[in-house]
């Protein structure tokens, strides 16, 4: 906080003194109130990025390195090029501040926020992924209450807005429980000329500044920097800054911006969030090298006697700023009037490069169009938190109960169990491009109708790992994530993330910030995966508690798959086939559901990651594919593979007959096989008759593949081979575990 | 002749582009989407009103879209003996207009459900189900948060053979563990007393080709092939 | 002084300040466009019923409100509480 004299009153500021310093000296010397504001608003951590800008620059240029980029970072969302004339746009993005003070509407306009991201690209929004993270459920009223309306809210915003949730992904720990993480992801498909209409930028003086949508309120003034502050016993007062979603404005947004494009007269493009009209009409004008002249009377306000700074700063939803072309004004007006949508022209664009507001005659603002988006940098200190090395060397506690009772127990714990209930809720069909049904595989998969392309999505992150290992840990995720991609039949395309950490101020969060940065630039580059988007949330940690979330670098992949017939799907199909296991298992427990729910403890050494292995594997596939020789797959995850296993049994009521002595069992304990997470394993059902084919392409590629046993008709899994026990396990029995858990914490 | 159907387009409508994707892409038809304040009945054949959250559902699902101009022109076409349909949202509106029978209610679960469950034929001479056999089990998705059907008239329903759904079990019988949602007698979809106008809450659009069936089935086609039948018939 | 039953009747809604899209849209798409051109706002809320037992009004009143606030029958962030009626139940 730093406190400044201003129009003779003294004004608290978020920025730093050295920020206002820089302002007077560079940008303007003695700035309006309004234009201090707008400032404040656009140098919080939230919009400038100023922490997290170092590290994000290890990311290679998506748009310079990929051919099939359109769009990287720094704009709305990525896009890539997918042939046939084809555009795919996609971003994820945190809402996880509001949402854990309000989680119905935080979530909501969370959802409501990243369609918008992906709408002004200029295509439709197609699909929604969210990948969420709260405290355990289990006693812990304060959780459900997080949980139901975080889902309750995605549910009624998405359904609404007719775009299908097709995906997730939900962890429980108790570092979340006074900070939820609530991440939406969004994709939108469109054609390459659809896109190429509509940039976020203003290129054309004589264009005409047009707002549309909600009118503008005071609501959410100062929300950003309130999100890039940590949370207090304060917010409790802070709270009108949680908005209300209206999802049925933002369907009627979505058609009329989709309609008024395809006019072809919508030259700029840029949705209304954090920073409100002041962010878009600086990104607008700086990014293209314009500036305008924009009649603050004319905005539709909600509000009575709302001042120039309310009006420049308010976050109010559902609302988007279009540059139009003058010879196409009245068309594109008409349309917007036929959905009945407010609307008003604000503004013109000019050479002037200067971005002037005015208040009937008064000019209330007046700055370089580029200074709100030029931040300073803050480079910030980091360290390893000095409680880490003790961590890694816990040992795994003496294990006193059968491994049946371990697998069964592990199979309806929180982070395993079947997550239908959510799901359910969410209408996952609507747009009738849902391929692969929710709970049927890894990711989701959509149609690109009128071709014969598929897309595959998934989204993740592995809290436990990272905070053990946020190096091999945000690599790991990686290599899982794109695991459930390439389980389905696709080839990963491309990554956007959102990373989640804590005070990026204090050295050890900021320490946990660069290393997985480092660790996901660094497999990218790699595995030739372009980053083509990102969003960082810092300050997710409770000041009452001192505890900082578990740091958790969420990813999205998308992939393509060519070809109906290359689909695969997760649950085993016929008995008799080989089950075959990809990978090797090491001994690497640390983080993994068996510490946390048998033994309750957080240590040991995670999963490390080989970049030439992983690689080698996923050309493999990429063979196998080819050749028609998977009839089923599924990543390893959490538990292990014999979860994996049995998860495939579930749909079809198969079982599976294991023979682990094929596996080396000298360098490793029966639990450390069974429950080890070791990254990039999956499991895989074949024919038998195409066993020699199939091994002999995995050693051309020098991948281990094992064959584990086989699918039987009985639905059990026998697990033989290991040093003392047979383990019996009764898939309807596991089965009524997996799916029982969530329904009977909730449905009370 | 060339069939005219009208897909209409309330605001909040969602499974409008889903549903001319269907009548167009997979039956062959040239399906027009019209905007609801646009809409004139006298130009076309049928009139599908398609899923979603019609004014976003806000006061009671399907009240404000009942009160749009084209739900007269909907009116004035059942006079003429077209054929119209509502699928799911379009099955409130219908409601709502007091174009058929009952109410929608909230799920009892008091939860949106998005799920494939199967619906049995009750009454196969309807515009859109002349094609189905009675008895014959149909695969096809819900997802609405308020379908729980009510009617206080149950009885006069089932004597003028207004009821065209039920929700059905694996085994095909109208048990509680069929019913996805509450609905009072397993009532998935109603018809109007000349059994033209049909409302269902399961979505035909989303059944009507056997890649999106988790049974590889396409059973939603036999209600656009009904309707088509029943409009050839007629001229 | 025993115990005697009261009716408490309380009204949850989006705060003053907050966007009411229900109330806006059925103002907005409904009333205004059948012609009813001096209704110009609508505000939506739930509307609870409650039984209560207490010594007297003041008290039953308190129980309601400390119950919602307690356990969250509206949210503080978004939402207020107005009691409109208590009454002795007859």
């Amino acid at each position: 906080m730093t406190r400044v004299k201003i129009e003779d009153k003294e004004l608290e500021v978020d920025l730093t003194e050295e920020e206002v310093k820089y302002i007077n000296k560079n940008l303007k010397s003695n700035p309006s109130s309004t234009e201090l504001g707008m400032f404040d608003v656009m140098w919080s951590e939230h919009c400038s990025y100023k922490s997290s800008r170092p590290k994000l620059k290890l990311f290679e240029d998506a748009e310079k390195n990929y051919d099939y980029v359109l769009a990287g970072p720094g704009q709305d969302a990525g896009v890539i090029d997918i042939g046939d004339g084809y555009a795919l746009a996609f971003r994820i993005e945190s809402h996880n501040h509001p949402s854990a003070i309000e989680p119905y509407h935080g979530a909501a306009t969370g959802i409501g926020g990243i369609i918008r991201d992906i709408l002004c690209m200029g295509v439709r929004p197609i699909a929604l992924l969210d990948p969420l993270r709260f405290g355990t459920l289990k006693d812990n009223p304060h959780s459900q209450w997080l949980f139901k309306y975080v889902v309750k809210g995605i549910a009624d915003y998405g359904n609404c807005t007719g775009i299908p949730t097709i995906g997730g992904e939900v962890e429980f720990d108790e570092s979340f429980e006074n900070n939820c993480l609530v991440n939406v992801a969004c994709i939108g498909l469109g054609t390459i000329e659809d896109f190429k209409h509509a940039p976020s930028r203003a290129y054309n003086p004589g264009d005409y500044v047009i707002l549309m949508g909600g009118s503008t309120g005071r609501d959410g003034i100062h929300g950003v920097t309130f999100a890039s502050r940590t949370l207090t016993e304060q917010s409790e007062e802070d709270r009108p800054a949680v908005q209300i979603g209206d999802p049925f404005t933002k369907k009627l947004i979505i058609e009329a911006t989709l309609e008024a494009i395809k006019t072809g007269y919508v030259r700029g493009l840029k949705d209304l969030g954090g920073g409100g009209l002041s962010c878009a009409l600086s990104e607008l004008t700086g990014d293209g090298g314009t500036g305008a002249r924009i009649d603050m009377n004319k905005i539709f306000i909600r509000e009575p006697g709302m001042i120039p700074f309310e009006i420049m700063l308010s976050e109010s939803q559902e609302r988007m700023a279009f540059v139009v072309n003058p010879e196409g004004l009245d068309e594109v007006l008409s349309i917007f009037q036929k959905f009945e949508m407010v609307h008003a022209v604000i503004g013109r664009i000019d050479d002037s490069k200067v971005l002037k507001v005015y208040d009937g005659d008064n000019l209330v603002v007046e700055l370089p169009a580029k200074a709100l988006s030029e931040s300073p940098v803050e480079e910030r200190e980091e360290k390893k938190p000095s409680y880490l090395d003790n961590l890694i060397k816990e040992k795994t506690p003496e294990l006193t109960i059968p491994l049946e009772e371990v697998i069964y127990k592990l199979t309806g714990s929180e982070n395993i169990c079947s997550k239908e209930w959510i799901y359910r809720q969410y209408d996952h069909e609507v747009g009738v491009r849902s391929i692969v049904k929710c709970g049927d595989g890894d990711a989701g998969v959509l149609r690109i109708i009128d071709t014969n392309k598929f897309i595959a999505a998934s989204v993740g992150a592995n809290s436990k790992h990272c905070y053990l290992d946020p190096f091999n840990g945000a690599k790991a995720n990686l290599v899982e994530v794109c695991g459930n991609v390439i389980a389905q039949g696709a080839k990963p395309l491309a990554m956007v993330n959102c990373c989640n950490f804590g005070n990026p101020e204090k050295p050890e969060s900021y320490w946990y910030f660069s290393q997985s940065v480092k660790g996901m630039a660094e497999f990218c580059k790699k595995l030739r995966i372009p980053v083509v988007g990102g969003n960082v949330s810092f300050y997710n940690e409770d000041e009452v508690t001192k505890t900082a979330i578990k740091p958790t670098p969420t990813i999205m992949i998308v992939g393509l798959i060519e070809g109906r017939e290359k689909i695969i799907t997760l649950p085993f199909k016929n008995a008799g086939n080989d089950i075959l296991l990809i990978g090797q298992t090491f001994p690497e427990l640390g983080g993994s559901e068996y510490h946390s729910v048998i033994h309750n403890i957080d240590g040991g050494i995670s999963p490390k990651v080989k970049d030439e292995t992983i690689e080698a594997r996923w050309k493999m596939f990429r063979e196998l594919y080819e050749n028609d020789l998977v009839k089923a797959n599924h990543d390893v995850n959490k538990g292990g593979f014999v979860i994996t296993i049995a998860e495939m049994c579930f749909k079809n009521e198969l079982g599976a007959d294991l023979d682990l002595s094929v596996l080396d069992l000298s360098q490793i304990s029966n639990d450390e096989l069974l429950f080890s997470e070791s990254a990039g394993r999956f499991i895989i059902e074949t024919n038998e008759d195409d066993y020699d084919k199939i091994m002999s392409i995995a050693n051309k590629y020098k991948v281990s593949v094992y064959k584990i046993g086989k699918v039987s008709q009985n639905p059990f899994i026998i697990i033989n081979g290991l040093e003392k026990e047979t383990i019996d396990l009764d898939v309807q029995k596991m089965k009524k575990l997996h799916t029982s858990t969530i329904p009977d914490y909730m449905e009370i | 002749m060339t069939i005219k159907v009208a897909v209409i387009q309330f605001p909040g409508s969602n499974c409008d582009l889903d549903t001319i994707h269907v009548l167009n892409n997979v039956m062959n038809l040239e399906a027009n989407l019209i905007w609801h304040n646009d809409f004139k009945g006298d130009k076309y054949d049928v009139a599908v009103l398609p899923g979603g959250f019609s004014f976003g559902d806000y006061l009671r699902s399907g009240i404000i879209a009942a009160h749009s101009p084209a739900l007269d022109e909907a009116r004035e076409m059942l006079r003429d003996d077209k054929p119209i349909i509502g699928i799911c949202n379009g099955f409130q509106i219908l409601t709502e207009a007091q174009l058929l029978p009952g109410a929608l209610l909230q799920n009892d679960s008091l939860k949106f459900i998005c799920k494939w469950i199967k619906i049995k034929v009750e009454n196969n001479s309807t515009a859109f189900t002349n094609k189905m056999e009675n008895g014959f089990i149909i695969d096809i998705p819900i997802a609405h948060g308020e379908g729980r059907y009510f009617t206080d008239k149950a009885e006069e329903l089932e004597e003028n053979d207004q009821i065209v759904f039920r929700y059905v079990d694996e085994k095909g019988n109208p048990t509680i563990d069929g019913n996805p949602n509450g609905s009072l007698d397993n009532i998935a979809g109603v018809c109007d007393l000349e059994q033209k106008c049909l409302g269902l809450m399961p979505h035909p659009e989303r059944a009507s080709e056997q890649i999106l069936s988790p049974y590889h089935t396409d059973h939603g086609r036999l209600f656009f092939e009904s309707m088509i039948d029943f409009i050839n018939r007629r001229s | 002084m025993g115990l005697k039953d009261f009716i408490v009747e309380i009204v949850l809604q989006n705060k003053e300040k907050a966007k009411d899209p229900v109330g806006a849209t059925i103002q907005r798409d409904l009333i205004a466009k059948k012609g009813y051109a001096n209704i110009s706002n609508v505000r939506s809320g739930q509307y609870l019923r409650i039984s209560v037992e207490a010594n007297d009004k003041e008290e039953a009143k308190q129980n309601v409100v400390d119950m919602a606030n307690d356990l969250r029958i509206f949210n503080p962030v978004t939402q207020n509480l107005t009691i409109l009626n208590v009454t002795v139940k007859s």
